[in-house]
């Protein structure tokens, strides 16, 4: 397992996708759809993909001893790393806004989403978004990534669009609590997030596996 | 003892089709694989290596088939395929410490070794390897992790005829030590020179599998090199 994420670090990995993970620091930013920060992220990670496959990574792996599942599981290992990680550094600086800026009027006078919870739950819907669309669809060819890539653009600039926008809808105001206010909602959602998440990836890892046996490299 | 058993496999492309293709390998020999361009051998080497679904047909080895026990087997083979190359932009230092970490076999001092021999520079990326070196690279990958088995796949096309001479001179180094070698090649005098079986495929047909001197006697004409023999046989397929 561990040799698996390091070939994925070492040699599968470009060196923009550690760097595009300082877009969670996008979570700052007044005035900003910070959504944008994880596609950002998932940005960052295509690079990996795009240089992995011009090193015949793939073919490399699946001659190593393994089979050909770890080969994806490395690639889902690799990502959920990079995407927690990513997360991790959301839900710090969402902390850092819920607390000491939360009375900051340049967030109090945003018309577009606050960081919050909720904020977060939707990050990581995007990250799931991502392993669904994007990585079990490169899976179908092992080497075509076009058009899973710009499906998942699609996808998730729609959902940065409704998530930025849905708090302007009557009775919905509560998805932009500031600091802690409404904060059993937030958490739930927060919580319903991380479950589709866990289930986007666990659904793309499946769909990846049965993809990837099937085909001919 | 067959140490590699290919029995009846079949694959089917919109332009091509491997039929019922069944061989062995021995333990200790070195095979030689000949067939032209886009006669099958890639085909078939990728269906040993677990890399393409066959239609039908079984591969085993050391009596294990591969379906099933994909990973211990590939713990003890070893495989080169002369005009890939891997992560070219990263060294090669980087590649072996990745690669090792997957072998429990991994032996440090086969591997100094064989660096030396191969005269390969541990700072330079595949990208700055002549093909030679590229397939010097892969073998180094493979015989330090003592592989029992190696599937190469034209590894002499692109090396100059001193490179050529080096790398038939270490297979029989290596069958020497118990290695058995199975090669794929279009260039006769390579199977001249070390070959102690050939199996030769012609339009995704294999045409024989048998020692090469029984191959010369069977198929050969008074006088006729190996050479020669592959091109009339090629010739009167054609015809």
């Amino acid at each position: 397992m561990s040799a698996l994420i390091k070939k994925e670090m070492r040699l599968g990995a470009s060196i923009l996708t550690y760097l595009f993970l300082a877009f969670f620091l996008m979570t700052l930013l007044p005035g900003y759809p910070i959504l944008c920060g994880a596609f950002f992220i998932t940005l960052g990670m295509f690079q990996s993909w795009q240089s992995a496959r011009e090193a015949n990574d793939i073919v490399y792996s699946a001659l190593l001893p393994v089979a050909k599942r770890d080969v994806v599981k490395g690639k889902f290992l690799f990502s959920i790393c990079i995407e927690l990680t990513g997360f991790l550094g959301m839900a710090i600086v969402t902390l850092v806004r819920m607390t000491v800026l939360s009375d900051a009027a340049v967030y109090r006078q945003n018309a577009l989403m606050n960081a919050n919870p909720f904020f977060l739950g939707l990050a990581l819907v995007i990250f799931g978004l991502f392993n669904l669309i994007f990585i079990a669809g490169f899976f179908k060819t092992a080497y075509k990534f076009a058009r899973p890539f710009v499906s998942y653009i699609i996808v998730c600039f729609l959902v940065i669009t409704v998530g930025e926008a849905l708090h302007h809808v009557p009775g919905l105001g509560a998805l932009n609590a500031f600091g802690f206010a409404h904060l059993a909602l937030q958490l739930t959602l927060l919580l319903g997030g991380a479950a589709a998440y866990a289930l986007l990836t666990w659904w793309a890892y499946r769909l990846s596996c049965a993809r990837f046996e099937k085909i001919d490299l | 003892m067959h140490i590699v058993e290919v029995k009846n496999v079949c694959k089917t492309y919109p332009a091509f089709r491997l039929r019922d293709v069944s061989f062995t390998l021995e333990e200790g020999k070195i095979t030689g694989f000949i067939g032209r361009n886009g006669a099958g051998k890639t085909t078939t080497i990728k269906s040993m290596l677990n890399l393409i679904h066959t239609d039908s047909g079984e591969i085993f080895y050391f009596g294990l088939p591969l379906s099933g026990h994909e990973s211990e087997i590939k713990q003890r083979l070893g495989y080169s395929t002369g005009t890939v190359s891997w992560y070219p932009r990263k060294p090669i230092r980087a590649i072996v410490d990745v690669t090792r970490r997957f072998y429990p076999t991994w032996d440090e001092g086969a591997y100094r070794r064989y660096l030396a021999l191969f005269g390969l520079d541990e700072n330079k990326k595949p990208i700055e390897l002549s093909e030679g070196m590229k397939v010097k690279f892969n073998l180094l990958l493979a015989l330090s992790h003592r592989a029992e088995v190696l599937i190469l796949d034209e590894p002499t096309s692109g090396l100059d005829p001193f490179s050529r001479d080096e790398l038939l001179e270490l297979f029989r180094t290596l069958r020497d030590r118990g290695v058995t070698i199975f090669f794929s090649t279009h260039i006769t005098s390579d199977l001249e020179r070390c070959a102690d079986n050939l199996v030769y495929i012609h339009g995704g047909e294999l045409r024989a599998s048998c020692p090469k001197a029984d191959f010369l006697q069977t198929s050969g004409r008074p006088g006729e090199t190996l050479e020669e023999v592959f091109l009339r046989l090629e010739r009167e397929a054609r015809a």
